[in-house]
């Protein structure tokens, strides 16, 4: 499958990471080429550095990168400021999404959606205007307008923070989406919710790395690439298939595995 | 320290009223607060000779007041301008206090002074001429919005006070501002006395410029079934101690406390309260922020005392303190004592940084850092400045004040 050849550019290129903080060895060498149109999922046991993967590739400033690179769109970022990464297009949705009491939810989505549409030199939208978009792609994730006049995510359940983290995606509108579990905590309803606006942004040419323990978002939206990660390392890669497999043996299964090379 | 010296051989004024008398004779044999004690031991020693060594000076320019110009619906008043004050409406009326009067209340008020807890007063009632009191009775419902400005002069220390009644059953919104000029030392004392069942709701902006110094000390007397309101905001001095006293002389009354001192550069700004529950059934509600930047220091101290008479007292008094810059200082102390065993009390005190994950997370969505800090230092001053009884254009003001550096 890796083989295969490629029509066009990759979108991102995560070429033999490294990665630590305090010191402390987190990522060990992680390669990862997601193309346009692509969906990949990476799952594996918790602790062994799906989200450290995603913050570094979002630029969190508490990581340092000792060797590797990350490239989106043939570019080194492994510099950029996480909000030039968020403006070029990189989103990433969070495991945890934060709290932030006293900024309110619409304010916050107005700001980020016109940091974006100003990269992409497009018209910042106003009050009014902004009000008409978002009550369009809060449509999408089910949410109801009261959500906007709270505090971003304060008070929200796990699945209205997940819901929450799908409909900024929605209005970012970004060339490729990492979904950090936006999927665990959710009952049947909620996850069709987000696996439907995954499939509203995805397509050929966004990329998207879903992390993910569980069958049943792939079952909605099936991954081209599985890859399987343990201690810092990416150590399997497959179809989707490998997805089920792993489902059906667990992670002992993959324990044996070494870095497939 | 001039003005110390000037006391101590009694050369201050030439001409002196009978509360300049008494307050100068309780200076004369101890003129400074004792350094040792709790309410002056962190107080920044050079900046507070600094305070007392710009000359004294009774008369004062006038000033340009930043605020925009007087609304039809406020009532302003200038302490040492307006002579003649005197509102009488169908349903309200503001009138000036006698010279008695205030004589009277005063006297009452130096008779339990304590050293160092009014050090404060005693130098503003030593220094205060008849012209920089202004003492006034409200009475009566839908009383407009009422402003008191307080103002210093550059190069001179003045002092201001301030006395209002609040009659029994009436209502005000009131907001005290105290204006610091370059290179100046302002005394503000206002003491307030609430009659039965009289509410105020009481906002206190004290901000200056290079080199203002300010003390502000604040006494107010709740009588039962009153409700005090105070939002403050102090920032940009030098030197500033903001000192609030407030007793529920019954009990059976409510205060509600938002505080809040921004701090930047090598400036010290603390708050002092002391809330005193002289009944039962009072309560209290109280937090207080400080912001520090730079190589600044905030200081905050609060007692609440609960005797024995004071039974099921509910009082909570929290202080929040973040912490911009690593050289920064914030010192916190809030304090409990209680004597009465029926009561709720609670308090508490945290010393944070921004918070980084909001941050990270608010740049992931294209929010740049400069932004997302000043989102989260918003929302941080939100809770305090909501609680200033101020209009929206003055609002918009003071949201430019606190942007500027
Ligand atoms: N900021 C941090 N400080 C210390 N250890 C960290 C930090 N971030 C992650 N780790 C450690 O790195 C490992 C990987 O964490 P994480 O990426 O969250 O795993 P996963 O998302 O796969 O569950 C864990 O052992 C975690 O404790
Ligand atoms: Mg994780």
């Amino acid at each position: 499958m890796q083989s295969q050849m490629k029509e066009s550019d990759p979108i991102l290129e995560v070429e033999n990471l490294f990665a630590s903080t305090n010191n402390l060895p987190i990522l060990k060498g992680v390669s990862l080429t997601v193309y346009p149109g692509e969906i990949h999922a990476i799952m594996g046991r918790n602790g062994c550095g799906k989200s450290t993967l995603s913050k570094i590739i979002a630029g969190h400033p508490s990581y340092n990168i000792t060797n590797g690179d990350i490239k989106y769109s043939g570019e080194n970022i492994n510099s950029l400021e996480p909000e030039e990464r968020s403006q070029s297009g990189i989103f990433l949705g969070f495991q945890y999404p934060i709290e932030i009491p006293g900024v309110s939810n619409l304010e916050f989505l107005r700001v980020s959606t016109n940091a974006r549409r100003k990269f992409l030199n497009k018209e910042e939208l106003d009050t009014f205007d902004f009000e008409e978009l978002v009550k369009e792609k809060l449509e999408l994730v089910k949410m109801d307008q009261a959500f906007l006049s709270r505090s971003v995510n304060q008070g929200f359940s796990g699945g209205e923070k997940k819901r929450n983290e799908i409909l900024q995606m929605a209005l970012l509108e970004p060339k490729i989406a990492i979904l950090d579990e936006t999927d665990s905590g959710l009952d049947i309803d909620a996850l069709r919710i987000v696996a439907s606006g995954i499939k509203k942004i995805s397509n050929t040419q966004t990329g998207i790395i879903l992390i993910t323990h569980y069958q049943r978002l792939l079952d909605e939206i099936e991954p081209n690439y599985v890859h399987v990660m343990a201690d810092g390392q990416i150590i399997k890669t497959g179809g989707s298939d490998l997805a089920l497999e792993l489902e059906k043996k667990g992670y002992e299964w993959t324990d044996h595995f070494v870095k497939e090379t | 320290m001039e003005i110390i010296e000037k006391i101590k051989t009694n050369k201050l004024l030439e001409y002196q009223t009978e509360i300049q008398k008494i307050c100068l004779h309780k200076l004369q044999s101890n003129p400074l607060p004792n350094p040792k004690s709790e309410l002056w031991r962190l107080s920044n020693k050079t900046k507070f000779s600094n305070f007392l060594d710009y000359s004294f000076n009774e008369k004062d320019l006038k000033f340009d007041s930043p605020y925009p110009n007087n609304s039809q619906s406020t009532i302003r008043l200038i302490i040492g301008e307006n002579c003649q004050i005197e509102f009488v409406e169908e349903n309200y009326s503001i009138e000036q206090l006698s010279e008695d009067e205030v004589d009277k209340y005063i006297k009452e008020q130096i008779s339990s002074f304590d050293q160092n807890e009014n050090w404060s007063d005693l130098l503003n009632l030593s220094l205060s001429c008849k012209k920089n009191i202004l003492g006034l009775k409200v009475n009566g419902s839908k009383i407009p919005p009422i402003e008191i400005f307080s103002h210093a002069s550059s190069n001179s220390l003045n002092a201001k006070t301030l006395v209002i009644f609040l009659e029994k059953n009436c209502d005000v919104e009131l907001i005290q501002v105290n204006l610091g000029k370059e290179n100046s030392s302002l005394s503000q004392s206002t003491f307030f006395f609430l009659e039965e069942n009289s509410s105020l709701n009481h906002g206190v902006v004290s901000y200056g410029e290079n080199g203002s110094n300010l003390l502000n000390s604040l006494n107010v007397i709740q009588q039962k079934n009153s409700e005090y309101n105070l939002g403050s905001l102090h920032f940009k001095f030098n030197y500033a101690r903001f000192e609030i006293n407030i007793k529920q002389s019954q009990g059976n009354a409510k205060t509600n406390i938002k505080g809040m001192q921004i701090t930047k550069k090598d400036e010290q700004i603390s708050t002092y309260t002391k809330i005193d529950f002289n009944g039962p059934n009072g309560f209290l509600d109280q937090i207080n922020k400080s912001l520090a930047d730079d190589k600044s220091h905030a200081i905050f101290e609060g007692s609440i005392i609960v005797p024995k008479i004071a039974q099921k007292t509910d009082a909570s008094q929290l202080s929040r303190n973040l912490l911009l810059s690593d050289l920064a200082q914030i010192d916190t102390k809030p304090q409990l004592e209680i004597i009465a065993d029926d009561v709720k009390c609670k308090h508490g005190a945290t010393i944070s940084q921004l918070n980084e994950e909001e941050l990270f997370y608010m740049r992931t969505r294209g929010v740049t850092l400069a932004e997302a800090s000043k989102l989260q230092l918003s929302s941080y001053f939100q809770e305090i400045i909501s609680f200033i009884p101020v209009s929206k254009d003055k609002w918009d003001l003071l949201d430019k004040l606190l942007n500027e550096n």
